[in-house]
């Protein structure tokens, strides 16, 4: 029955986080029509879009994750009337602001997956967990976890004027 | 560094005659609105010990508001003594602000937000040709070289809206922006080098979070960056924890940041802040046409929305 599973080097840690309402029932159909899809992903239900913090984002990413994906209402379906319009145009700042740091924002999906599309659903992650596969691990914020002092440098010309001035 | 950068240039004087006209005007005004009983208090400068310095300082004596003054020293942005941050600072009642231009951008991105009303606030606005940067000693003068970052692409020399426009303003002298070439030395970067660049200078943050307590805009009573359980950001200066206060930081300011630069100039380790709040105005700028001014506006750009906003990076 079980098709053979391909093996990969490796397997990508992809945190989704997706609202109650429309991604989570969106993923619940695709389970329930027994789609397949990667097993790379881990879903986190929230109560909208509009409740997803870009410090969330930040946290997975600094926890270990590879890929992001954020998933909810397509605009105007929103639970809350305009919870995921208001998240539109967050995630469009942070974005702006991931890429100005240097995040590579291949990393970061979004998406609007309604309770009916099962398949979109399928599509994306499998897409999203493609793409990081090809990429690679994530390892620009878990260099950062590991590294524990100050890294400051303490021989810049101005400090060693002032030691000299003692 | 802002300092040498800077200094390359021949720096030439800067015509700061208007500066005695405006203490003059301060004054007249402060004497009059605190004695026929108009403000209880007004916030503004006064000299510093040391020649050549200034400092914040509250008047409610008529008889000592002839002890304010305006110079390139006076860098600070009064605006925060009005936030609910600094509550215990500023008693009761109407009270009177000295605000230069960027000054009076926070106030109106304050008076937007709700937190200080309009009626509540009497602006003794001032024309400013610019303050003095990081580096620039108390005795020298103001020049081309010493001038702050921000001055040299400010576009506010003279307020508008102010309940008094003090002293008028020798036309300013044409500026290098030093942070606009900063900002497109950055865009140029790849991702790989900015990274490598913002690392460098978010791993010597001490976390002393001076950034934070000079920000009109920082006034949460309960910082999120302060919650331990469930922690949202680590508190500790490690490169992580640092990483994402400054990201967190410039997140919470989109669309509210007034430009004051107050963050860049009380940072003790020089990292270029004022570039992280520059590059979100850009964005709102560009995705939804909001710009920082001296009228307050009712909603931010991330507090409202439009149906027909960019959604191109959404699947």
């Amino acid at each position: 029955m079980h098709e053979t599973k391909e093996k990969h080097d490796f397997e990508p840690k992809i945190v989704a986080f997706v609202c109650t309402w429309c991604t989570y029932a969106g993923a619940d159909l695709a389970g329930t029509s027994r789609m397949q899809y990667p097993a790379n992903v881990r879903v986190l239900k929230f109560p909208c879009t509009g409740r997803i913090d870009p410090v969330f984002i930040l946290r997975a990413f600094q926890r270990g994750a590879d890929g992001v994906l954020v998933s909810g209402c397509h605009p105007g379906d929103c639970h809350y009337m305009a919870g995921n319009l208001h998240a539109r145009r967050r995630f469009a700042a942070f974005r702006g602001l991931l890429d100005f740091v240097g995040v590579d924002l291949a990393r970061l999906q979004f998406s609007w997956v309604s309770a009916a599309e099962g398949g979109k659903w399928v599509e994306v992650v499998t897409e999203l967990t493609e793409r990081i596969r090809v990429m690679g691990p994530m390892d620009e914020f878990k260099a950062l976890e590991t590294e524990e002092c100050w890294s400051g440098v303490l021989a810049t010309p101005e400090l060693q004027e002032a030691y000299n001035n003692i | 560094m802002n300092s040498t950068a800077q200094k390359l240039e021949t720096a030439t004087p800067i015509d700061t005659s208007c500066y005695a006209d405006v203490t003059e005007a301060i004054g007249k005004e402060a004497v009059r609105i605190l004695s026929d009983g108009t403000v209880t208090a007004v916030v503004g400068y006064k000299a510093g010990r040391r020649a050549g310095t200034a400092m914040p300082a509250i008047v409610t004596d008529p008889a000592k508001a002839t002890e304010l003054i305006f110079s390139p020293a006076c860098v600070n942005n009064l605006a925060l003594y009005l936030t609910k941050a600094k509550k215990d600072v500023v008693k009761k009642g109407r009270v009177a602000i000295v605000a230069k231009g960027c000054d009076m951008r926070a106030l109106a991105g304050l008076m937007g937000e709700s937190q200080i009303k309009r009626e509540d606030v009497f602006i003794i606005g001032v024309v400013c040709a610019g303050v003095k940067g990081s580096g620039a000693g108390n005795g020298e003068p103001l020049t081309t070289g010493n001038i702050a970052r921000k001055c040299r692409e400010c576009t506010v020399h003279t307020p508008e809206g102010a309940g008094l426009i003090a002293g008028t303003l020798p036309s300013p002298p044409q500026l290098t922006p030093v942070e606009a070439e900063e900002m497109a030395r950055l865009g140029a970067m790849t991702p790989a080098e900015r990274w490598a660049f913002w690392k460098e200078h978010f791993s010597r943050c001490v976390r002393c979070m001076a950034c934070r307590q000079v920000c009109p805009f920082c006034y949460c009573e309960q910082c999120l960056c302060d919650k331990n359980r469930p922690q949202a950001v680590e508190s500790t200066p490690r490169p992580a924890g640092n990483m994402a206060w400054h990201i967190v930081r410039a997140m919470h300011l989109a669309g509210r940041c007034a430009g004051c630069a107050e963050c860049e100039r009380v940072c003790p380790m020089d990292i270029p802040l004022n570039l992280l709040n520059r590059k979100m105005a850009m964005e709102m700028k560009e995705l939804y046409a909001f710009e920082a001014g001296l009228a307050p506006q009712e909603k931010g750009p991330l507090t409202e929305y439009k149906d027909n906003d960019d959604q191109s990076f959404i699947k």
